[in-house]
């Protein structure tokens, strides 16, 4: 298999053996941690967009106050989640969890780029409402459900190292 | 009063019917630690989105009294599934547990950072505006991010260390 033993070969650099030997539980604490970062601040926006938290604030406040904190929370975990893959590259691609985790995440993304293409676009027209429109309120359900199955897919495929 | 008057509580905990059938299964501490991990971002998110009202940074329409009302409930909720998720993980593993150093340090740092919460944490950011100046607002925030980021900390370290 090709693709194994490219993984192979990324395990074996220097940094797949710092991170795997001795910077693991850094790196590790890091990534968990930082999900009060990212998935935390967009679970905030979330429960905004479902009418469920900062009704009397505009929906706007609420996405720029945490914005800047979001994309900071996700590069540390993008950065983080490449450095443990580095460490443990073949198992992570053998790994059930690791590739439902992978799925979720591409489905959270998707789910964030049609909400932007869509509903998203007329945010002026809902910005102030305590309850935003269904498909506003249907992206940030979508949302909180996609990040907690990518935590519980993160998690369980702890077992699999 | 030591951490061992705590051990025959410990032991008949740990040895209860109801501690030796969670201890036994994987899965079971594994679904444990995803509800444990969602609790704790909720938690650390909500303290965040405090913090930026109380550093002046974020979410600056209207008291911070009004924000801290809006996001407590959510808050709240995060902090108790945090601490009875966590009350049960360590029904499944209580001595082993209960003899590790990080351990002990994370429990004496959450009665910390329960103390300051719901004194005078809860006092600054339940005050009326002006009450309380600029940098005790900050101050306030920063023993706030430190305290249960410390939590966090020490609860990641329990795994490695």
């Amino acid at each position: 298999m090709a693709v194994l033993e490219w993984l192979h070969a990324l395990e074996q650099t220097w940094i797949g053996e710092v991170v795997r030997e001795s910077a693991f539980p850094y790196v590790e604490g890091t990534h968990v941690l930082a999900l009060s970062l990212s998935v935390g601040t967009v679970a905030w926006f979330d429960l905004r967009l479902l009418g469920a938290a900062m009704r009397s604030r505009p929906v706007s406040e609420v996405f720029d106050s945490v914005k800047g904190w979001m994309l900071a929370g996700f590069g540390l975990m993008f950065v983080t989640g490449a450095l443990l893959f580095a460490a443990h590259a073949t198992k992570a691609y053998e790994s059930w969890s690791f590739r439902a985790k992978i799925a979720l995440l591409a489905l959270a993304g998707l789910n964030t780029f049609v909400f932007h293409l869509t509903i998203d676009r007329r945010r002026l027209e809902w910005n102030a409402a305590p309850v935003p429109p269904p498909a506003a309120r249907m992206a940030g359900l979508m949302s909180l459900v996609l990040w907690l199955s990518v935590i519980a897919a993160g998690r369980f495929f702890a077992y699999d190292l | 009063m030591g951490w061992e008057t705590l051990q025959p509580v410990v032991h008949w905990l740990g040895d209860s019917e109801f501690g030796q059938w969670l201890g036994q299964s994987p899965i079971r501490i594994a679904g444990l630690f995803v509800v444990h991990l969602a609790g704790l971002t909720l938690l650390l998110s909500g303290t965040i989105v405090i913090s930026l009202r109380l550093l002046g940074i974020g979410f600056l329409s209207g008291p911070a009294a009004r924000l801290t009302r809006d996001v407590d409930p959510w808050r709240t909720a995060g902090l108790v599934v945090t601490v009875v998720s966590g009350m049960l993980i360590f029904t499944g593993g209580a001595a082993s547990y209960f003899d590790g150093l990080w351990f002990r340090r994370k429990m004496a740092l959450l009665l910390l950072a329960l103390i300051f919460n719901f004194t005078w944490f809860r006092t600054v950011t339940h005050a009326r505006e002006g009450r309380f100046s600029p940098w005790q607002n900050r101050v306030t925030a920063v023993l706030a991010l430190l305290l249960w980021f410390g939590v966090g900390v020490a609860g990641r370290a329990i795994a490695f260390f």
